[in-house]
């Protein structure tokens, strides 16, 4: 189990009750090594999302159970999925998700700042990330000062600022153009190949044919697609 | 992480700076009202305690019955018209234990004629010997008090020399009293603050004069002064048995030490203290409710970022905490600005109150000082404090109890 990072055994989620039940997700079965670079793949309402949340911890399952680092998340409560969530998963959403009265570097610190980082190396840490994604001009620019695209690094220096074991990317690229997703897809990569393990949910075939691993949902069910 | 939080805070205030501004004003304006009324409050207390301490060791001793108490001694005078003291009365109170001295007065009222001009006013005699243990030469302004062989001269108070009428009195100057001639041989100073120990209307004449003015040798009451103040209450109550027994009376004369009535003044401007610090809660508890309306809108509109910050890690007491902290920085500023607005406005109002008072009957004005404490001021900031946790408690564990994935998909 030592690089497995993620486990999940027959983990299904279910909405509702009685005769309006409806199961997102389906008695799940798959394991992520360390350092994998893997695209989830699926239309709309195919439970994507559901798979999403269960993964990145901001839901719990209705049965079965999700092993994260080796640690069994599917019983823990808020607190402690959100020490979780802010130790071990890095977000990046689709629509950036900074907030909007705190400037770059401040975004990238924020994390750090509710896991207790001590202030001169929050700075620094972030600092450093903000560089790697070539921010290091914008530091003390909001969000509306800056493109989409640049948005979205902030964001990436965000999601990596606690050391995660996963980063959890929700269409990285998809409000943003062709040229800053490029950019993007190559940061993601340039972090994977220093083994950082990357999801990320697309809808971009393009996008997906760079993982090296595609899982496809339809119907709350995640098959393996063979490259 | 607190550093971060107020950083945090000031950002969001700052972002909804008007907003902002009104919820602090509504604060402001609820310590303002606190710190200025406990401030005249406060200075009503200093102001009849200043007057009144020196007469720690005094008892006012009047004939009047059963109905003349502390109160009727300030607002009607002394001594009601059923009863005198007589010269017994005087000879056995000097044989009490404790006492210093007796003072005796003659009470009567009268009419000052001074170019055709009338007033009515209440005429004291005594003797010199009493005169000079209550007055000295330095409570006048001008002129001397009475010695021994004057005859037809008076000392008269600063609003009867200078306020009651259109031309003013001066040393020297001929008055009428009740028709008979009488020269006025000295002023007393201005006193101001009101009460019973008022030189400010009053008319001293020579115990032979007043009852050839009025026709009166009547004794209406007497004062004394104790040695030691700390009896001052068992020598009162001696005294009214003392006089009692000597008119066969139980309610003939009361002895009312001059400290119980402080108290008794003090107790009553206390509760009207309260009061008025009541009157500023209700400011205080609006205030309050305008915090958690406006922590309540700010939630809302945030919830996308609280959302984001509980995804990102932030546990629930973390996302508290921000919206606490946001609540208290609004009421600790507005807590300040209203402790200052409160020191200037209780100097408005006390001058204002001082305005009123010198309008009012002559005697009634005294300046008043407010009078701000460290006390409320302590008061104040925690009470802003406690105002700003309470009203964003509520809005901040609604923040709190949201979930992450439907704030994050919150538009």
């Amino acid at each position: 189990m030592s690089n497995e990072v993620i486990v999940t055994k027959d983990l299904s989620k279910t909405y509702g009750h009685g005769r309006v039940k409806v199961t997102a997700l389906k008695k799940t079965n798959i394991s992520i090594n360390q350092g994998e670079y893997i695209a989830i793949m699926g239309p709309s309402g195919s439970g994507k999302s559901t798979f999403m949340n269960l993964l990145g911890c901001l839901d719990s399952p209705t049965t079965g159970k999700l092993y994260i680092d080796g640690i069994d998340v599917s019983t823990l409560n808020d607190n402690q999925l959100a020490r979780i969530r802010r130790k071990k998963i890095g977000f990046i959403f689709q629509k950036y998700n900074l907030i909007p009265t705190l400037n770059a570097l401040e975004n990238s610190t924020l994390s750090m700042s509710f896991n207790k980082v001590g202030s001169d190396d929050r700075v620094r840490r972030a600092k450093e990330l903000l560089d790697m994604v070539g921010l290091s001009h914008r530091l003390n620019h909001k969000p509306s000062e800056m493109s989409g695209g640049e948005q979205q690094r902030v964001a990436i220096a965000r999601a990596l600022a606690n050391n995660p074991s996963i980063v959890l990317a929700d269409e990285p690229t998809g409000n943003v153009d062709t040229k800053s997703g490029n950019k993007i897809m190559s940061i993601l990569e340039e972090i994977n190949s220093q083994g950082e393990t990357i999801i990320i949910v697309t809808h971009d075939p393009n996008i997906a044919k760079r993982a090296k691993r595609v899982l496809r949902i339809q119907d709350g069910v995640v098959s393996e697609e063979n490259a | 992480m607190l550093k971060d939080n107020v950083n945090l805070a000031y950002k969001n205030i700052k972002e909804r700076l008007s907003r902002s501004i009104l919820t602090l004003l509504g604060i402001s304006i609820g310590i303002m009202a606190i710190i200025a009324l406990m401030g005249i409050g406060e200075g009503m207390q200093e102001a009849v305690s200043g007057e009144l301490s020196s007469l720690s060791d005094t008892i006012i001793v009047s004939a009047g019955g059963s109905n003349s108490d502390e109160f009727d001694l300030l607002t009607t005078g002394l001594g009601a018209d059923n009863g005198y003291l007589t010269e017994r009365d005087i000879a056995d109170l000097n044989r009490i234990q404790g006492i210093k001295e007796v003072s005796t007065q003659l009470t009567g009222s009268g009419i000052i004629t001074f170019n055709s001009e009338n007033t009515y006013v209440t005429l004291t005699g005594m003797d010199i010997d009493n005169q000079n243990l209550a007055y000295d030469n330095e409570d006048l302004s001008s002129g001397t008090l009475l010695e021994e062989g004057d005859q037809n001269k008076c000392v008269i108070g600063y609003s009867i020399a200078h306020e009651n009428f259109d031309t003013e009195i001066s040393v020297g100057s001929r008055i009428k009293i009740n028709d008979e001639k009488i020269v006025v041989k000295g002023i007393f100073s201005k006193q101001g603050m009101g009460g019973i120990t008022s030189t400010d209307n009053i008319v001293i004449l020579t115990a032979r004069d007043f009852e050839k003015i009025t026709g009166q040798s009547n004794i209406k009451a007497a004062i004394v002064r104790v040695t030691n103040p700390s009896e001052v209450e068992a020598i009162a109550e001696e005294i009214e048995q003392t006089i009692n027994e000597n008119h066969g009376d139980d309610d003939f004369a009361s002895a009312t030490a001059m400290s119980s009535l402080l108290e008794t003044i003090q107790n009553i401007l206390g509760i009207l203290s309260m009061v008025l610090i009541a009157i500023a809660a209700i400011a205080l508890v609006v205030a309050s409710i305008g915090i958690m309306n406006t922590m309540l809108t700010s939630v809302m509109e945030r919830t996308r970022e609280i959302g984001i910050m509980k995804a990102i890690g932030a546990e629930n007491k973390d996302v508290m905490l921000i919206f606490i902290i946001e609540g208290m920085l609004v009421s600790i500023v507005g807590g300040i600005i209203g402790i200052c607005l409160g020191v200037f406005g209780s100097q408005g109002m006390a001058s204002l109150l001082s305005g009123m008072g010198a309008g009012g009957p002559p005697g009634a004005n005294m300046t008043l000082t407010p009078v701000i404490t460290l006390y409320s001021i302590v008061l104040a900031v925690s009470v802003s404090l406690i105002v700003g946790i309470v009203s964003s408690l509520y809005p901040a564990w609604k923040a709190a109890k949201m979930s992450p994935i439907e704030a994050v998909r919150y538009e």
